[in-house]
């Protein structure tokens, strides 16, 4: 074989790869609204950045017959390349070939560029699109998964990892993504679960669509599994793109910074009407959100779960940080089982990656109820305190409305490491309600007057402008400042800019034990 | 036909619509009291009010349905 051969050899082979499981099944993909694995990398990466790994790996199966079907690249494109210039590793799963199901050497390929990725500092996405374990192979699949789980933990914190689930994800699989920073899910082509429909029809008898039971909506609305979903394949590359311009690297680099073209002295006197006087109307506490950011741009996370606690990222002088905050607009803005863990994993993810907190409080308290009890609020409204306490990321707090109880100390408050802490003039900033605590403290008072009602009117009036205000706590230092509400902007950007070089630590240990 | 549920427990304090009226999502069709808030309950589809299920001053609980539409 001359040179000449043995290049048109390695085209033939190329080619052979490329085509994963063939004209037929790609066409099968594309009929179900599905790009291919390697068009959905070309999709993400910056156009030609691609560099692919293992092109030609095989598996080393005997059984079942077996070794008769061999396709070169068994089942993952796997690699490296850029987006907006920035260096991404990628797996991306070929349902094409195999049903995309996992083997020994499938598995070995994604451990192979997760190593990389750790070593050299740069985010891992993962294109789901998988039947499984693939089953020929037996415990090796899983000994495989076992591998991959190993590398997601100890990613963990070192490089961003984001999931997007575009195909079936289901049984043991499903934990690759579970671990990862995001999740993004495609709407009707993607679902995720441990046990299927029928599986659940057999033991329970309940009947489930894959749907209803795994869909992008369930995982996006009521489990929380996931953090956004997409109409299509192409949208929910454009949400990774969009996610990694706020994170940096890995953690020991900061997210990158974009000059500023928007004002950053910009007032909004719309702001002073925004939080209604009538304590017991509602807003949206996106209008504050959206007014303060960079041209108004808020990426919101988990935007349809918890909707009673906001979530996400924006930028202050071109500055990446992560919002918090209480939404009145549902549940009272109260803080339940579900906001917590919303919260605390958001705030966590924050500080594993430099990004500083923004927090925006409105919050009349935990939800009261059965359900929330038994289900471990305790535990789970712990989680908020732990996460902020443990946040060693700049921390900027203000304080619109209502910060009541033990809420008030929970979000973001100056004892529990607030650097700067704000609050409106409409904040309400006390141990209770003026109703409740007016109750408490008056009782025989009020009990012993000739007319209870009035009185009790009468103490709740007095309550609520002696101690419903942001004075008695700014007289103890707990509030830096009571500000303008439509300074908001120039002056989150003045204490975000002073605490740039923030350094912080806290206690050694092997690691906490966070409330789970 | 379906239904609009109690987005928490709390007490019904205004209902802003009567059977035969006709809603679009978006539509705020109830206030109900809980936690101290006047929380609106927002209608999720459009159609015709078939059936309120409750009346002003009535305790209700999470998920309780309020509004049946057709």
């Amino acid at each position: 074989m001359d040179i000449e051969d043995k290049i048109k050899e390695l085209q033939r082979r190329n080619r052979e790869a490329e085509l994963g499981g063939g004209e037929e099944r790609i066409a099968q993909q594309h009929a179900k609204g599905k790009m291919t694995a390697r068009e959905r990398i070309d999709y993400l990466l910056d156009k030609g950045s691609f560099q692919e790994i293992d092109k030609f790996v095989v598996h080393q199966c005997h059984d079942f017959g077996m070794e008769k079907k061999k396709i070169p690249g068994d089942g993952v494109v796997t690699g490296y390349g850029t987006i907006n210039g920035r260096l991404t590793f990628v797996f991306s799963q070929d349902f094409t070939v195999f049903g995309g199901s996992l083997s020994g050497p499938f598995g070995q390929k994604v451990c192979k560029i997760m190593d990389l990725a750790m070593k050299n500092g740069a985010p891992i996405i993962g294109l789901n699109d998988s039947g499984g374990a693939r089953i020929q192979e037996g415990v090796v699949s899983l000994g495989s998964y076992g591998e991959i789980f190993k590398r997601n933990v100890w990613a963990s914190g070192v490089v961003p990892q984001i999931s997007v689930i575009m195909g079936p994800c289901a049984g043991g699989a499903v934990y690759s993504p579970a671990l990862t920073d995001f999740i993004i899910m495609v709407k009707k082509t993607s679902n995720m679960f441990i046990t299927g429909p029928q599986v659940i029809k057999a033991v329970t008898h309940e009947e489930v669509t894959p749907e209803e039971l795994g869909g992008a909506i369930t995982h996006n609305t009521k489990s929380g599994v996931a953090h956004f979903s997409e109409d299509n394949d192409k949208a929910a590359l454009d949400r990774v793109k969009q996610i990694l311009s706020y994170l940096p690297q890995n953690y020991r680099e900061s997210p990158p910074v974009v000059e500023c073209t928007d004002d950053p002295n910009r007032k909004d006197p719309a702001l002073n009407k925004v939080v209604p006087t009538n304590p017991k109307l509602p807003y949206d506490m996106k209008d504050i959100i959206r007014s303060v950011l960079d041209h108004h741009e808020f990426l919101e996370i988990h935007e349809r779960y918890a909707t009673n606690m906001i979530v996400g990222f924006g930028r202050l002088n071109g500055h990446v940080v992560g919002v918090v905050a209480n939404q009145p607009r549902f549940l009272a803005g109260c803080l339940d089982i579900d906001a917590s863990i919303k919260c605390a994993r958001f705030v966590r993810m924050c500080d594993c990656f430099n990004i500083p907190l923004v927090t925006f409080v409105d919050v009349p308290g935990f939800l009261p109820g059965v359900n929330q009890e038994h289900g471990g609020i305790i535990k789970h409204g712990a989680k908020i305190i732990y996460a902020y306490c443990e946040a060693t990321v700049p921390k900027i707090t203000v304080i619109t409305r209502k910060a009541y109880g033990g809420a008030y100390d929970v979000m973001s408050s100056k004892h529990h490491g607030g650097d700067i802490n704000y609050a409106y003039p409409t904040a309400e900033i006390a141990v209770m309600g003026p109703e409740g605590a007016v109750n408490i403290v008056f009782r025989k008072e009020i009990a012993a007057s000739d007319n209870p009602e009035e009185t009790r009117k009468r103490l709740v009036e007095e309550y609520r402008n002696n101690f419903a205000s942001p004075f008695k706590a700014a007289e103890l230092g707990y509030i830096d400042e009571i500000i303008f509400p439509e300074d908001t902007r120039p002056k989150l950007i003045s204490a975000l800019m002073m605490l740039l070089n923030k350094r912080e630590r806290i206690p050694e240990r092997r690691h906490g034990n966070i409330p789970l | 036909m379906s239904e609009i549920t109690a987005p928490m427990g709390g007490k019904v304090i205004d209902i802003k619509v009567n059977p035969g009226d006709t809603v679009n999502e978006g539509d705020e069709v109830m206030i109900i009291e809980a936690m101290k808030m006047e929380l609106p309950v927002v209608s999720s589809e459009s159609g015709t009010v078939k059936e309120i299920k409750c009346k002003k001053g009535d305790a209700i609980e999470a998920d309780a349905v309020l509004v049946v539409l057709e």
